[in-house]
């Protein structure tokens, strides 16, 4: 084979992988005694593989950090529901059943098994947490779903943010290292535990305190994902994406549903398979497209 | 540790080598049995640099081309070191037990 069809060969390996190692692999294909067919083979297949290890680089170790913040804060967030209830029966035992509800401890056990085990690196028994939490998560609207389906999109961000977790931590770096910067999401989780206590739903109208703690939350969070390093905050915001995106999804694709069955309590509409597969596709399609966006822009900048 | 993996680092063990020459100390190791081709080398090279274990020694121009040479870091001679007790073990334990059944046949192959 020529050098130019040489060169045309390696044209299919990522433009970083060819810049470092091109020129020599040139030499050592024009070097080889068996040019042919399983020559072109083996490169094509070399190809892939750097292109998917392009792909997979950092991603391991992005997934620890999202395993680490993420169970972290659906802890808060099952632990805030705990605290809440048993502060509103401290307060009005008079106007409160039973105050936490067993599916609500239940998460809360699930995510203290997980966010335990993220931290020392435990990957199974992380798993084993983070889909007891997730089943939680998605149980918990469930049981109101035929009365008001809008409980479950309410619930939705709750159940991607779940999920994440869940795959983050199958394929997390082992180890036991913590993220950098993982105080300032103590301090969200926190914040977002306390809420029952600060905030907590009652008659008095306090929602927009409720509100205003969740977004100081959010900002928290937001800041430790932005302390990081530049390769991995792009990754952490890949993985987030899925998460921030359930809110124009309910928001903008469910607005109307939710308004007509809030004004129709005798019809009430259900979830239809299409929004379903909205639901389910919708998360999938926005990290794939926000990978590859980061892709782009990687290899845009090191062109 | 895979097959091309354990001869690439193999191969560096001795001295640090260009690509080419990997190829050829590997073909030599293994009378011809393996002969990496480019593709499989440039991945495992890559690979190998990624999780610390060879580094780049020189580079040079040889007919304005670049040629660089790799050697075994500390990580990689452990690594190595690591796998060659463990395929020791292995290699020990089935002849021992190749040894055995011959016995029980009373020195024939079975």
């Amino acid at each position: 084979m020529t050098e130019i069809r040489y060169r045309r060969l390696l044209a299919f390996y990522p433009r970083d992988f060819r810049r470092e190692y091109g020129d020599e692999m040139l030499g050592v294909l024009m070097a080889d005694k068996r040019p042919g067919p399983a020559q072109v083979v083996d490169v094509m297949r070399g190809a892939v593989a750097a292109h998917l290890r392009g792909l997979w680089t950092g991603e391991s170790r992005a997934a620890r950090v999202v395993w680490i913040f993420g169970t972290m804060l659906l802890f808060a967030v099952a632990l805030r529901r705990v605290v809440g209830g048993l502060y509103a029966l401290a307060r009005h035992p008079e106007f409160f059943g039973p105050p936490v509800d067993v599916l609500s401890w239940t998460r809360l056990a699930a995510w203290g098994v997980a966010l335990a085990a993220a931290f020392m690196g435990w990957r199974v028994l992380g798993a084993a947490g983070a889909a007891a939490g997730l089943t939680g998560e998605i149980l918990a609207p469930l049981r109101s779903y035929v009365e008001t389906p809008a409980t479950l999109l309410y619930a939705y961000w709750l159940i991607v943010a779940a999920a994440l977790v869940l795959v983050a931590g199958l394929i997390a770096d082992r180890g036991v290292a913590r993220p950098r910067h993982w105080q300032w999401v103590v301090a969200a989780g926190a914040l977002l535990a306390l809420q029952g206590v600060f905030a907590p739903p009652s008659r008095n109208g306090s929602y927009d305190l409720q509100w205003m703690l969740v977004l100081v939350a959010v900002v928290l969070a937001a800041v430790a994902i932005f302390r990081q390093e530049p390769r991995l905050r792009a990754r952490l915001l890949c993985w987030a994406a899925p998460v921030i995106a359930t809110v124009p999804v309910v928001e903008f694709g469910f607005g109307q549903f939710i308004v007509y069955n809030m004004g129709h309590p005798e019809s009430t509409r259900m979830i239809n398979p299409f929004q379903w597969a909205l639901l389910v596709l919708v998360p999938v399609a926005v990290f794939v497209g926000a990978s590859l966006l980061d892709r782009r822009g990687r290899v845009t900048a090191g062109a | 540790m895979n097959e091309p993996t354990f001869l690439i680092l193999t191969a560096l063990a001795g001295e640090p080598r260009h690509g080419y020459a990997v190829i050829e100390d590997v073909e030599g190791m293994t009378s011809g049995r393996v002969r990496l081709r480019a593709g499989t080398l440039y991945a495992a090279l890559d690979r190998l640099r990624g999780e610390g274990l060879i580094e780049v020694d020189r580079e040079e121009v040889v007919q304005s081309r670049l040629r660089r040479y790799y050697r075994l870091t500390g990580a990689g001679e452990q690594s190595l070191a690591a796998e060659t007790v463990r395929l020791r073990e292995q290699a020990t334990i089935a002849e021992g037990r190749l040894r055995a059944r011959r016995a029980d046949f009373g020195g024939a192959p079975a």
